[in-house]
């Protein structure tokens, strides 16, 4: 009967509004902590698995020697590579697809690689804009998404190379 | 040889005396690692990675060269094997550089998968390593000689195997070096082995270079049907293409070995010539069309062209020898079922009437086993490489070989006599030797051979044949137009006959004893190739024949099938200009390794194959298109669903072709013959197509030699051309012969 009646007080009083409009008038006054993505971005582990690239070497030779590996390694067979001889003679590939569709991110194709050509970058925030194709990264893009994130991927594999 | 016991790692295991430890192991399926051993080779015990312990021995033994014993005991995977097979794994990758990524024998290395369960992970070796320049050494090789480690196998195969030593060490200890002594100095028919046995990536294949690996493909059983032996090989296929052809072990057919021939002419499959398109030619204007369009086109035009169905005989089909079994089989059945003889795959023979009747009546492995050959008008080594490597061990075993040639060939083995002799002499000759064999084992001399007179050659080699007790009579391709080729046959038959010899008949390639065996020839009132191409036919069923190259009489043959009002149907594998110029239709077939089908080597074993890949564009296999041109003439009897069912319709008979009973006739014909033969890798379509091969010193062969003396009768100099091909005069040619051997993709011109 008592309970009742509290109940009865309880609500007529709009206590469970001011129990909430307690915390909404402390959280106010707190430190916010919503990122702003794009804008803002929380810090990444050198270590995270995002979108792929191919790097070059210094003096901008493709480190990529066909080897295939990656292929071998990959457990989804996302990477689908095609090998000839260049005309000086070097081993390279005509072809290097990754399919981001059938793609895991585990990250073999990388730990497989002897001449750390194939890497995953950090960014994980890309779009396909024209669906099936738009997920294949050609040899092209690949090597283009090395070439404009060169510091960054620089930068994670010096952070994560003493563990290596 | 004695059965005895011995102990392997505590198991006992029986064994003949005197065997190898290493082949007891491999035979019991005990893994030993091993780089310089080679079944098929001599045994050296250079690399040491085969040591194991024997019990009683302090130092551990190479198993390749350790004899068993009764009661021995060997242990291949104690701690004092293990740590001597590490040791020397280190010592071995000491001047090996890490290049695996970049190696095409990455994957299928013998070093790396030792490397891997028998090595170490690190190395004490820290100084430099050693490098080695690379020379060119041959068209179908490449090589990087940094990664080789000295196991000797690819030497040991050119002395031992390919019978010319043309890889060689020079220098000692760090200075030592395996390379050929000149540039692009491997000439060798089978140099394409030494790709297979390199244990390391030293040696490999320079068309496959840098492709695949070895375990994107997959290997699929298939038979060689470049020759008579008809190689097992595995065609490695990757996106239904063959991207390469590696040995497989058959020890009654190839061993270990094949030719490069068989190796290397896959490149041909991917050649831009390749026909995709069925194509029909209106008003003189080619259409590609859809397949039954074509195939209606192609029955409207038979039904048309032969008047009416009931009277066959105005239709004529020829085949290329590289048909298979099946192809041939229900192309004559289609014929035969119209009621036409006219079938015929004997294109290059220039006299039908005048064709060698010899059967073959020795085994492969038997030709190991001979004591005694005699060999006629064979330039063996080239035209078929895997019976003349076992000829060469025969030879090495003890065997003495004489030749009868209209010119002295490099033969790879050590040779009893070479007689050089005109074309025209060689029935004499042979009349000789027949005579001194009758008189040596007094049988009366038949009248025919009363004219004889037997000079001391032919009584040397009539008396080799009768001493001997395993012999075999060897009759090649260059009699196949001698103007005498029937009495050859006749009186070699008769010599074998006689000394109790075998013979071997490998006058005809590719897979012509399938031909014979579906009696792929013009039976009662039918007309032979010759013959079809004089008379007034009104249609023709090609099978994969281009005329240029194929035919003895090429001319003949074009002007015959580019007549108005014939009908010729092309059932082609490649793009050909003639072809596109005298057909009406051409329609697409699949090539070599792209159908399931059959070779039927000398032997007569028939060996069936599947297709390896998919023929290109809209090509289909032969006897698919066979089977259904049957159906649309609503032929009896073509209810097959696979080419398996075909093959069992065959039975296994050797029909006989129409030879002439006439008695031998021992006349001396006058005049220059002609001996026109084909490269090795210019004799079928697929070889033709395949650009390694033509590279090579023997696919660069261009010649017509000729000796002085004709040379001069002829009015010919050296440097002239003799029917478009460089003359070369050399004394090596027998008197009034021209020995022409040509790449030239062009046919003869005669």
């Amino acid at each position: 009967m008592i309970s009742r009646i509290r109940k009865l007080v309880k609500d007529f009083s709009l206590g469970e509004l001011r129990g909430g409009m307690r915390i909404t008038a402390k959280e106010l006054f707190n430190k916010k902590i919503t990122v702003q993505f794009p804008e803002e971005r929380i810090p990444i582990s050198s270590r995270f698995r995002g979108l792929h690239a191919l790097r070059r070497y210094p003096n901008g030779e493709e480190r990529c020697i066909a080897c295939k590996l990656c292929e071998a390694a990959c457990p989804a067979n996302a990477i689908t590579i095609e090998s000839k001889i260049r005309e000086d003679g070097s081993r390279r590939t005509t072809q290097y697809d990754i399919d981001l569709f059938k793609c895991i991110f585990c990250g073999f194709c990388e730990e497989a690689c002897p001449v750390d050509a194939i890497v995953e970058t950090q960014i994980f925030d890309y779009v396909f804009l024209d669906s099936r194709k738009g997920s294949i990264m050609t040899k092209d893009r690949l090597l283009e998404v090395g070439d404009n994130n060169e510091r960054e991927i620089d930068k994670a594999k010096e952070q994560d190379a003493k563990y290596r | 040889m004695a059965n005895i016991n011995i102990e392997i790692n505590g198991n006992v295991v029986k064994a003949k005396i005197g065997e190898m430890l290493i082949s007891v192991t491999d035979r019991e399926g005990i893994s030993v690692p091993r780089f310089c051993y080679h079944k098929k080779l001599s045994v050296v015990a250079s690399c040491r990675m085969c040591l194991v312990d024997v019990e009683g021995i302090p130092k551990p033994q190479p198993a390749c060269s350790t004899p068993i014993n009764e009661g021995m005991k060997i242990y291949t995977n104690n701690q004092k094997s293990k740590a001597s097979q590490k040791a020397v794994m280190e010592f071995l990758l000491i001047n090996h550089p890490l290049d695996c990524p970049i190696c095409d024998q990455g994957g299928e290395c013998e070093l790396q998968d030792v490397a891997m369960s028998y090595g170490s992970d690190i190395s004490h070796f820290a100084e430099g390593k050693r490098t080695v320049a690379d020379s060119d050494i041959s068209a179908l090789i490449y090589t990087d000689m940094t990664r080789c480690i000295h196991c000797t196998r690819c030497v040991r195969f050119g002395s031992e195997i390919g019978g010319i030593m043309e890889m060689g060490g020079t220098g000692r200890g760090e200075d030592l070096k395996i390379e050929t002594f000149l540039r692009e100095s491997i000439t060798s028919e089978l140099s394409g082995n030494m790709i297979d046995i390199c244990p390391v990536g030293a040696l490999t294949s320079k068309p496959f270079r840098y492709e695949l690996r070895a375990w994107q493909m997959s290997a699929i059983a298939n038979v060689a049907r470049h020759d008579l032996v008809g190689s097992n090989i595995f065609t490695q296929t990757y996106k239904t293409k063959v991207k390469r052809i590696v040995a497989k072990d058959n020890d009654s057919i190839n061993e270990t070995w094949i030719s490069d021939r068989d190796r290397f002419s896959y490149e041909g499959l991917a050649h831009e010539n390749r026909l995709l398109k069925p194509q029909i030619k209106i008003n003189g204007k080619w259409e590609e069309v859809q397949w039954d369009e074509a195939l209606e086109f192609s029955i409207r035009g038979l039904v048309n062209s032969t008047f009416n169905m009931s009277d066959g005989s105005k239709l004529g089909a020829f085949a290329s020898n590289t048909a298979t079994l099946e192809e041939f089989y229900l192309l004559q059945k289609i014929l035969r079922e119209i009621g036409s003889e006219n079938v015929d795959y004997r294109l290059n023979v220039r006299d039908l009437d005048n064709v060698i009747d010899l059967e073959s009546n020795i085994k492969l492995t038997g030709l190991d086993g001979i004591d005694y050959a005699l060999v006629v008008g064979s330039n063996l080594r080239l035209e078929q490489p895997m019976i003349n490597h076992r000829l060469r061990k025969a030879v090495l075993a003890g065997a003495s070989i004489d030749v009868i040639n209209a010119m002295a060939f490099d033969f790879n083995y050590r040779l009893n006599s070479e007689n050089i002799v005109s074309p025209n002499q060689i029935l004499l000759l042979l009349a000789e030797i027949l005579k001194s064999v009758l008189e040596s084992s007094y049988a009366e001399i038949p009248k025919y051979l009363s004219k004889v007179k037997v000079g001391d050659i032919a009584k040397c080699m009539a008396d080799d044949l009768l001493d001997a007790d395993n012999s075999v009579i060897i009759l090649g391709e260059h009699i196949i137009n001698n103007l005498q080729a029937a009495s050859i046959a006749k009186l070699i038959s008769k010599i074998a006959v006689q000394t109790n010899s075998t013979t071997l008949n490998i006058s005809a390639t590719s897979n012509s004893i399938a031909a014979a065996m579906v009696n792929f020839i013009p039976g009662q009132g039918g007309l032979n190739a010759n013959a079809m191409l004089e008379a007034d036919l009104r249609s023709y069923i090609l099978l994969d024949v281009y005329p240029q190259y194929d035919f003895h009489n090429s001319a003949q043959a074009i002007k015959t099938l580019s007549k108005e009002n014939t009908f010729v149907i092309s059932m082609n594998s490649f793009k050909d200009k003639d072809v596109t110029q005298y057909s009406d239709v051409m329609l697409p077939i699949a090539s070599f390794y792209e159908t399931s089908g059959s070779h039927v080597n000398i032997e007569g074993v028939i060996q069936s194959f599947v297709a390896a890949s998919n023929g290109p564009g809209e090509s289909k296999p032969a006897w698919k298109v066979l089977k259904v041109l049957a159906d649309l003439l609503k032929l009896p009897g073509f209810g097959y669903i696979n080419s398996a069912q075909i093959t069992n319709d065959i039975s296994n008979h050797r029909y006989k072709q129409k030879v002439d009973n006439k008695e031998i006739n021992i006349t001396i014909k006058r005049g220059v013959s002609v001996i026109w033969q084909k490269s090795p890798y210019a004799i079928d379509v697929l070889t033709r197509h395949a650009s390694a091969l033509h590279a090579t010193k023997i696919g660069l062969m261009h010649r017509a030699s000729m000796n002085k003396a004709t040379a001069i009768n002829e009015n010919i100099k050296a440097g002239d051309k003799y029917l478009g091909v460089p003359v070369v005069i050399t004394e090596s040619v027998s008197n009034n012969c021209i020995f022409v051997n040509t790449n030239q993709l062009t046919g003869s011109k005669l």
